[in-house]
């Protein structure tokens, strides 16, 4: 088990060093000015968001395979992550919109498919509190955690496809990038990944705490 | 198997349209809904096209949600659900047949929403008759895959259709844009420019969702409660 | 669908479950009385953090009863679903060695659908068998269970007793090699539960292995050869009917 103090005092100084890019080390936007830096944390958590849905994925599958509780518990762990990001993701991205293009929200296709995913796994989550047993629940997850993320794709081309008909309110927002602008994304990119597995890996901890426990009760069948 | 299948989902037909609930439910629903949204209407003016679409596709996915509620709880009534899965028939006959059965009744509670379309919300079809049926066909064809999964997902649960709805209508989002996009342009009269585009989607969402519910039903429909 | 052992292959997943441990065989030969029917070996089980079983080894023979006692809880529904493939253990093996064509589980629901008439219902499960039972065999197996006056009628206007007895005509339409009881005889008359004792007799008879679960052990232990009895989700005994001591065992 990786110390999580360890990890959580890094993630502190990493998000340090990515506010003071933000800050000081990028240039002014000149015609959006200061709400532009919103896009500096817009862009990892919602990049982090996707990380975490797919790492939901993979768990799942792997515990549709395995049967083990800990694909299970880190699938658990990534998806409340999940959720958590691309919730401020939504949010940071719904005031940008208001500053950059006067609407609180557009039919952006990346906006949307970020919407709908967090409707879909804050389905899972509520799943996942729903009381039913224990293997059971954790192999009705494991179908919604695969089945959720073949949708990710097919959600987005037909958002991009729905919009491309609508005459979008927007242009593109990621274009014209200065260089200490990238450098800083990538810095906070890496800020936010750092804070990503602090999270994901201290839920994981705690699930396997309450695995372990689970364990003593079995131990001493072995043999038998 | 295709022929347990058949006999699964010829089981079901006969107790959902004989008295069954599910049916009339999900066809008052969806009725319901329309002349809902007839009321948005303001008085004197048309519904368009893409309004009058995403009302029916609306009404749609109430109906299935309802349609595979009433055959998922067909088996718990008798504890059948235990005779299935204790009997030699494969879980995947079970999906197929439950699948087969509510893209059937999805079919027959759509021939009351469409003339309803028609009524409450002033729309005649004006475009292709043979798009309005393919799309029909392709966009259930998703809708019934999809929901013969997840409709096993909260067996012996208290808040089944609830939980079952919250988690089933995001992931159908893209079937039934596409849904909506055709439908729009057949009641319209002028077809949308990238409908071969959604087209190509709900050939692959149906496609991605058949495999996934072929591969993954059996993890879901088990005797554990 | 035929019913040979190769096409069953194809059909469905093995419902040999194994948690881990030795490798799983499968023998699907008719076997003679006395041959093993069903093993478990170390079979436990968890509900979420609860343990319910642990540890569990028994068989099922030939011609033989296995009746499974023990408390409220105990885990003897848990461990029969197990046995039939309906639920999976957390640790242990469980070998069936007969195909799922020759086993029948006999619950306390009834696997009825109400709104389906005796005959139809019971040609629905012959159908999910791979039979096809001609109209006199389905009238002789019901009148077998004395339900040959009400063929036509919807299964929900039957009484508890009639209902479990249709089930039982379902079991014997299967002709099982391997049973599984899971206390059918729950909320009987008196008369209906006589019958299922004496048909379940009859089962062993022809060379059926039984699995029984049961909350009556003094009226159902003169029937059984085995005892399996379960507390505290371990096995307290198992062995010879005739050796058991129920104890303080009360139901």
């Amino acid at each position: 088990m990786p110390n999580i103090k360890i990890l959580s005092i890094l993630s502190l100084a990493a998000l340090a060093v990515g506010q003071w890019f933000i800050w000081s080390y990028a240039p002014l936007e000149e015609t959006m000015g200061v709400v532009q830096k919103i896009f500096y944390i817009h862009m990892p958590l919602a990049w982090w968001a996707l990380v975490s849905f797919f790492v939901v994925f993979v768990a799942s599958i792997r515990h549709l395979m395995k049967r083990d509780a800990g694909s299970d518990i880190l699938a658990g762990a990534a998806a409340e992550v999940g959720v958590l990001m691309s919730g401020l993701a939504l949010v940071s991205g719904s005031i940008w919109g208001r500053a950059a293009w006067n609407v609180w929200w557009t039919w952006d296709p990346r906006l949307t498919t970020t919407l709908i995913m967090w409707f879909v796994y804050a389905g899972y989550l509520v799943l996942r509190g729903s009381g039913m047993g224990g293997e059971r629940r954790a192999l009705v997850c494991a179908v919604l955690g695969v089945v959720a993320f073949l949708d990710v794709p097919l959600v987005f081309y037909s958002a991009r496809i729905w919009r491309s008909v609508h005459p979008a309110v927007l242009a593109s927002q990621g274009g014209g990038l200065e260089p200490e602008m990238w450098r800083t994304v990538l810095v906070n990119l890496g800020a936010f990944g750092v804070l990503w597995l602090t999270l994901v890996l201290g839920r994981f901890g705690l699930g396997r705490a309450e695995e372990r426990a689970r364990a003593l009760l079995l131990g001493g069948r072995e043999g038998a | 198997m295709l022929r347990r299948a058949a006999a699964i989902a010829g089981k079901d037909l006969r107790l959902s349209v004989g008295g069954g609930q599910g049916l009339v439910q999900a066809m008052l629903l969806g009725l319901l809904l329309i002349f809902l949204f007839s009321l948005s209407r303001p008085t004197g003016e048309l519904v368009s096209g893409q309004a009058a679409a995403a009302i029916f596709w609306l009404a749609s996915a109430f109906g299935l949600v309802l349609v595979f509620n009433d055959l998922f709880s067909l088996e718990e009534v008798g504890g059948c659900r235990l005779g299935l899965l204790s009997s030699p028939v494969p879980e995947h006959s079970v999906w197929l047949g439950k699948g087969l059965a509510g893209f059937l009744l999805l079919v027959l509670s759509q021939m009351v929403f469409l003339p309803a379309a028609a009524v409450f919300l002033g729309q005649d079809i004006r475009g292709s008759v043979p798009t309005l049926v393919l799309a029909l066909i392709g966009v259930d064809w998703g809708l019934a895959a999809l929901g013969a999964l997840l409709g096993a997902l909260a067996q012996g649960q208290a808040a089944r259709e609830s939980l079952f709805s919250v988690i089933l209508f995001p992931l159908l989002l893209p079937v039934l844009l596409g849904g909506i996009r055709i439908f729009a342009g057949v009641f319209s009269g002028e077809p949308a420019p990238d409908e071969a585009l959604w087209a190509a989607i709900i050939v692959a969402f149906d496609a991605v969702f058949s495999a996934a519910g072929a591969f993954l039903f059996p993890f879901l429909y088990t005797g554990e409660e | 669908m035929t019913s040979s052992a190769s096409a069953h292959e194809m059909d469905r997943p093995p419902r040999k479950t194994s948690g881990g441990g030795e490798p799983v065989r499968t023998h699907m030969g008719d076997g003679e009385r006395g041959d093993v029917r069903v093993e478990v070996r170390g079979v436990g089980k968890f509900f979420g953090s609860k343990l319910v079983l642990r540890g569990v080894d028994c068989a099922a023979l030939a011609g033989e009863a296995l009746l499974v006692v023990g408390g409220n809880g105990a885990g003897k529904t848990t461990l029969l679903k197990i046995m039939a493939g309906l639920a999976r253990p957390s640790a242990g093996v469980v070998d069936v060695r007969v195909p799922p064509e020759a086993c029948a589980y006999l619950g306390h629901a009834t696997f009825q659908y109400p709104r389906l008439s005796a005959v139809a219902n019971l040609t629905f499960w012959a159908r999910m068998y791979g039979l096809a039972p001609s109209r006199a065999e389905l009238e002789a197996v019901l009148e077998r269970v004395g339900l040959a006056r009400v063929a036509g009628e919807p299964a929900g206007t039957f009484s508890r007793g009639m209902a479990q007895r249709l089930n039982l005509a379902r079991v014997f339409l299967i002709g099982p090699r391997l049973v599984f009881l899971d206390e059918p005889g729950t909320g009987l008359d008196p008369a209906s539960q006589e019958l299922l004792r004496r048909e379940i007799n009859g089962l062993k008879a022809s060379g059926a292995a039984v699995v029984w679960v049961s909350h009556h052990l003094s009226a159902d232990l003169p029937f059984a050869e085995k005892v399996l009895h379960l507390r505290d989700a371990g096995v307290a005994y198992f062995g010879p009917a005739a050796e058991f001591d129920a104890g303080g065992l009360t139901c």
